[in-house]
């Protein structure tokens, strides 16, 4: 018996050799022009009516009219789809003029009827990004239903069209650019209902077409042969979901990718294993955005001003930015992050001074430990999230205020959050375009816009304002205008304590050359801008 | 036995039918709007309501759910919130994923397991009794993570044996198969080990001997046949719970199967995917138990006879 049974696990341990002999690496079955990559969760669609943050692929497979692009290290809205345009002097219609000779992937022209289909399918077809085109003369009627096409956008011929907007928008080429402005073909919508679900039938005219999405597992881009553009270095993109950060660890170090989106890792196993084995092949990008911590002023103690104040003198930032994010992370002091065009580098924020914090309170009339109220933490925020509410809690603890930290299932977070019933959050506000109305008018122009995001500011004077400043034509007013705003926002009314904008870093593997991440630091990335070796 | 597999199959499809109208209830009750969390963080109060009344979600639950039920008898589940896609096409796929992963986990579990188990009872107290007790008792105690991360490490990264995630091929099943397996080959080696130790002390054992057979004989016709029907329930609780998803297994190999499904649904609150994946594994632990019953039947003649 033991002899046989000797035979037999010696038999299976040389089968298992045998076997193992004739499964070589992935890494050597890569073909040229391929780029391989992964990510932590699958995309939901490639339709950009339906997303708020699923780019990659509409990135890669649409155009826009205009694209943000990185120029002389600054972020350049630069024509695309547009060769030229014309602004009214009042600042309400928009002349374009379209590229001449472009076609979509499967040969249909694209025209000015095309982007005219674009701006109208936004508001009918029971779309998530609405914003845009609701600032067209009859967006809302068409919306409503009540009317059958945007009277204010008008089709001259094939290559000409105008748009008249109803309120002038001094940043409405910036939002142009956005993803969510994507142009697609209104004959194959006509025709194909799969349109964002099935790849056959999601059809764009940019650099890639996709050619294959199995749900949960991967997606496949392939260089697009009829299109305007200069022919991309990467032909063939392929996008693995892999949910587990340890896993895309291995296979990038296995040579399985070929970038790694190095956010997706501990921080430890970043700075140990990452910047000491490739410190060269590392991209750093701000991820233009906002890291902040929210006070509603519909909160007993926190509609003080000056319990506002002592709250964002309680935390020391640049010890948050060094011990939890390794100092990836830029210190802001305002509303308008780093790498947005108005942001202010001059703007004083609120220093750190703990025996300041407790002298305000005192002044406000409040004893130690009397000012309490709850940090409401999303469950599915990510572990560095995490740590931040606690060292917040902590250090807010420190100086006699009670901020106990109470952890919501993502969903009723964000339900308590639109209701304006928050007390107290940290979250991040990413840039969807170079313009700071993108974050000034979302979270101040409106009162429905600082409820929403349980603000609950009063100032209804500074709001109208915030939204006027959209209509300023001449830049430098502008700007001036959004400076002084911030100043009141922040260094008046502390409205929020503006904390940091993080650094994006990725790893690139040795078969590529270069990788220039998006200018706005997203996961997402336009392949046609990697140059494999 | 018709009748009572009639019988059965009704209170299958009532408990199917309870469970859909649990799910459905807790899932409208629970605090959360599916709508808020599907469309993130830039979208406005606004769209969040339009897009409630375009998904039906403003309708009486009662209303909701008969049309649910109706849709379902037809195969339709539903689109998923999360992945844009129908219900029904989602599951089918990663159930195609989750048979392989399970059947194959299975298939390693119970050769391991009852082959460990034999030679551990036959071997009392001897070296592989020793040895294979020792491993199974790592196999229980052991985190199907900690197994997988070790597996991927060793076979996949050091050794390129085998793909360190994805289903491209049946290669890419084998790692995982094994983790998931690990576990379930300790507790059958075990439960195998300690039955069959009971019935080898039985009278009719010796009977059996006594006749002249030989030691295989004995236990292959007389001991194993009795001490398998314990076994054969773990089995079937087992492949039940297999069949239902492998989270862990599932995230770390990057397998697109039911319990990473499921867990997206959760995490995403999508409603139609929870729902759907919830129905599925209440259905699957039913056909288990079913299984295990009717298997029943045919190793013990006493309670085919009762049936």
């Amino acid at each position: 018996m033991n002899r046989t049974f000797s035979k037999i696990t010696l038999a299976a341990v040389m089968a298992c050799m045998a076997a193992g002999s004739a499964f070589p690496a992935v890494a050597a079955e890569a073909e040229d022009g391929v780029f391989r990559t992964a990510v932590l969760y699958d995309i939901s669609t490639m339709d950009v009516a339906k997303t708020t943050d699923n780019y990659l692929v509409p990135m890669n497979i649409f155009d826009r009219l205009f694209e943000t692009r990185v120029v002389d290290g600054s972020a350049e809205v630069v024509n695309s789809l547009c060769t030229e345009y014309s602004v009214s002097e009042d600042g309400l219609t928009y002349d374009f003029t379209l590229k001449d000779g472009i076609v979509f992937s499967n040969g249909s022209a694209l025209t000015a009827s095309d982007v005219k289909y674009t701006f109208e399918r936004l508001l009918i077809a029971a779309s998530e990004n609405t914003d845009i085109p609701l600032e067209v003369v009859g967006g809302e009627a068409l919306m409503k239903k009540e009317a059958e096409e945007l009277a204010g956008f008008s089709v001259t011929d094939d290559t000409h069209f105008s748009i008249t907007l109803s309120a002038p928008n001094a940043g409405f080429l910036a939002e142009l650019s956005a993803p969510a402005m994507s142009i697609v073909d209104a004959e194959t919508m006509a025709e194909a209902d799969g349109f964002g679900s099935e790849p056959s039938d999601t059809i764009g005219s940019g650099p890639y077409v996709v050619t294959e999405w199995v749900a949960n597992d991967h997606f496949t881009l392939e260089y697009n042969d009829k299109y305007w553009g200069e022919e991309p270095s990467v032909k063939k993109v392929i996008v693995y979901v892999v949910p587990d950060a340890s896993t895309q660890n291995l296979m990038f170090q296995n040579g399985e990718l070929d970038m790694i989106d190095l956010q997706n890792l501990d921080s430890a196993i970043v700075e140990s294993s990452y910047k000491t084995t490739w410190p060269d092949q590392i991209i750093t990008n701000p991820k233009v955005g906002l890291t902040y911590l929210t006070f509603n002023e519909n909160n007993e103690y926190l509609k003080d001003e000056r319990v506002r104040k002592a709250v964002g003198m309680a935390l020391d930032v640049d010890m948050m930015i060094e011990s939890i994010y390794s100092g990836n992370a830029l210190r802001e002091h305002g509303i308008i992050p780093t790498g947005i065009w108005a942001h202010n580098d001059e703007m004083e924020g609120i220093a750190y001074d703990p025996d300041g914090a407790r002298a305000l309170l005192a002044e406000a009339g409040y004893s130690e430990g009397e000012v309490a109220f709850e940090l409401s933490m999303d469950s599915a925020a990510d572990s560095n999230t995490q740590l931040l509410y606690q060292i917040i809690s902590q250090l807010l603890d420190a100086v006699g205020i009670k901020a106990g930290i109470r952890s919501y299932d993502h969903s009723a977070w964000l339900d308590l959050r639109i209701s304006g019933e928050m007390d107290s959050f940290v979250a991040r506000w990413g840039m969807d375009y170079n313009d700071p109305a993108n974050i000034m008018y979302t979270f101040f122009g409106s009162p429905e816009n600082t409820k929403q995001r349980s603000l609950n500011y009063p100032d209804t004077e500074t709001m109208a304002r915030v939204s006027a400043a959209r209509a300023i034509v001449d830049d430098a007013e502008r700007e001036a205008e959004y400076q002084a705003l911030e100043q009141k926002l922040i260094g008046e009314d502390v409205v929020w304590v503006p904390l940091f904008e993080e650094l994006h870093l990725y790893c690139i593997g040795d078969r590529v050359e270069s990788f220039t991440p998006h200018w706005a630091g997203f996961s997402d990335f336009y392949a046609s801008d990697v140059v494999l070796k | 036995m018709k009748y009572n597999i009639l019988q059965r199959l009704l209170q299958a499809a009532a408990v199917l039918l309870g469970v859909a109208l649990l799910i459905f209830v807790m899932l409208r009750i629970v605090p959360g709007n599916p709508i808020a969390t599907m469309m993130g963080e830039h979208a406005d109060a606004a769209t969040i309501e339009r897009m409630t009344a375009e998904l039906g979600l403003d309708q009486p639950i009662p209303a909701q759910f008969c049309r649910y039920i109706a849709d379902a008898f037809r195969g339709d589940f539903g689109t998923s919130y999360s992945l844009g896609k129908p219900v029904s096409q989602l599951m089918k796929a990663a159930f195609g994923n989750t048979l392989k992963l399970a059947v194959l986990a299975a298939l390693f579990a119970w050769i391991l397991g009852i082959g460990c188990g034999i030679i551990a009872a036959v071997r009392k107290n001897g070296v592989f009794d020793h040895l294979f007790m020792g491993v199974s008792l790592l196999g229980v105690s052991m985190p199907v993570f900690m197994v997988a991360m070790i597996l991927q490490y060793v076979f996949a990264y050091h050794l390129h044996w085998l793909p360190i995630s994805g289903t491209d091929s049946i290669k890419g099943f084998i790692l995982p198969a094994v983790a998931l397996g690990w576990n379930s080959a300790g507790s059958v080696s075990r439960l195998v080990r300690s039955t069959l130790l009971d019935i080898l002390q039985e009278a009719y054992i010796d009977t059996a001997r006594a006749k002249g057979r030989r030691q295989w004989g004995v236990l292959g016709i007389h001991a194993l046949r009795n001490a398998l029907l314990p076994v054969v329930t773990m089995m079937a609780l087992q492949i039940s719970s297999l069949l239902s998803g492998a989270v862990i297994t599932e995230t770390i190999f990057s397998i697109n199967g039911i319990g990473r499904l499921a867990v997206q649904a959760i995490s995403g609150r999508d409603i139609p995917l929870l729902q759907g994946t919830a129905l599925f594994s209440t259905a699957v632990v039913i056909l288990g138990n079913f299984l295990a019953d009717c298997l029943y039947s045919v190793l013990d003649p006493r309670i085919r006879k009762e049936a």
